[in-house]
């Protein structure tokens, strides 16, 4: 009798273990991105992202700006690209253990100082080396941080379709 | 009674087999314990790594710069500096003080003038010890 009362138990106390997991794992099922009730988290966007945010696209619409000789809108997009970089470097100022503000300075200071003598200059060949200067200094830096995989180019199009790059006379 | 504590202290045996497992089952889900850490992360093991920069005088990294990392009684490491004046050492191992780890840096038409050692702002082992190693034309 004893011997049963305590199966009996022991039974119930499985049972419960089960129902408890099954409902953890109903909660965890109703999205895998996340519960729908929960207070908004604030928006952290770390490296990668931050990279596709607002360098990538600078970098490409600066150079397709240089590239039409459109001056005001390179000198607009280079100031962007410049701001992009102090606010990665205050977002994640270290990177896998790297201290960013320090890659980012190796890596783009002076192509950026010659890119802005260029574009007040006006100057298409100055800029050239320059932009090809700065784009090596991306991926020497991606190097550095054991993603050289991540090619960044001159670009050779225009992935805005909306957005003209001509100078408007 | 005898022929009936056999059945029961075995189903005993069993119940106890799983609720064990499923608590086990349970409470690592509960502790996030699905393993979300790098699978290359041994830095507990290694000690800190040293990273850093080789400048010149103007302050322009060096690229192909010769780098040496020495922990004493222990020999060293010998690297070259990459496109952006930098270079990078793994952890010697935790037994090894860091303070007994020299930096020393070279390129032919230099002499080295100065190593100079950051503070290191964390003690998070993930964050390497940085060293810049300035050089001079000759």
């Amino acid at each position: 009798m004893r011997g049963a009362v305590i199966a009996g138990m022991v039974g119930a106390v499985i049972m419960a273990s089960l129902m408890v997991a099954g409902v953890s794992d109903r909660t965890a099922a109703q999205s895998p991105f996340g519960d729908p009730n929960a207070e908004p988290a604030p928006f952290n966007p770390q490296m990668a992202a931050l990279m596709s945010m607002l360098i990538q696209p600078r970098h490409t619409k600066l150079g397709l700006a240089g590239n039409a000789e459109n001056w005001p809108l390179a000198g607009y997009m280079l100031k962007e690209l410049k701001q992009g970089f102090a606010v990665v470097s205050k977002a994640v100022p270290r990177w896998k253990g790297l201290p960013v503000p320090d890659l980012v300075d190796a890596a783009v200071s002076q192509p950026l100082t010659l890119l802005d003598y260029a574009v007040k200059l006006k100057y298409r060949r100055q800029f050239d080396e320059a932009y090809e200067s700065l784009t090596k200094g991306c991926n020497a830096c991606h190097a550095t941080t054991d993603h050289a995989f991540v090619v960044i180019k001159v670009p050779d199009a225009s992935p805005f379709p909306d957005q003209e790059f001509a100078p408007q006379r | 009674m005898s022929w009936m504590s056999s059945p029961i202290r075995h189903f005993g045996r069993v119940a106890g087999a799983v609720l064990a497992i499923t608590c086990a089952v349970s409470l690592a889900a509960w502790a996030g314990g699905a393993g979300f850490g790098d699978d290359d992360d041994n830095s507990e093991e290694e000690g800190p790594s040293y990273f850093g920069f080789v400048r010149d005088t103007s302050g322009a990294t060096v690229p192909d710069a010769k780098v040496t990392v020495g922990a004493k009684n222990r020999g060293g490491v010998v690297t070259r500096t990459d496109l952006l004046g930098t270079y990078k050492v793994p952890g010697f191992g935790k037994e090894v003080d860091p303070k007994d780890v020299e930096v020393s840096c070279d390129k032919p038409g230099y002499k080295q003038l100065r190593v100079v050692r950051r503070s290191s702002p964390s003690s998070d082992p993930k964050i390497p010890i940085e060293t810049e190693c300035t050089l001079q034309r000759i």
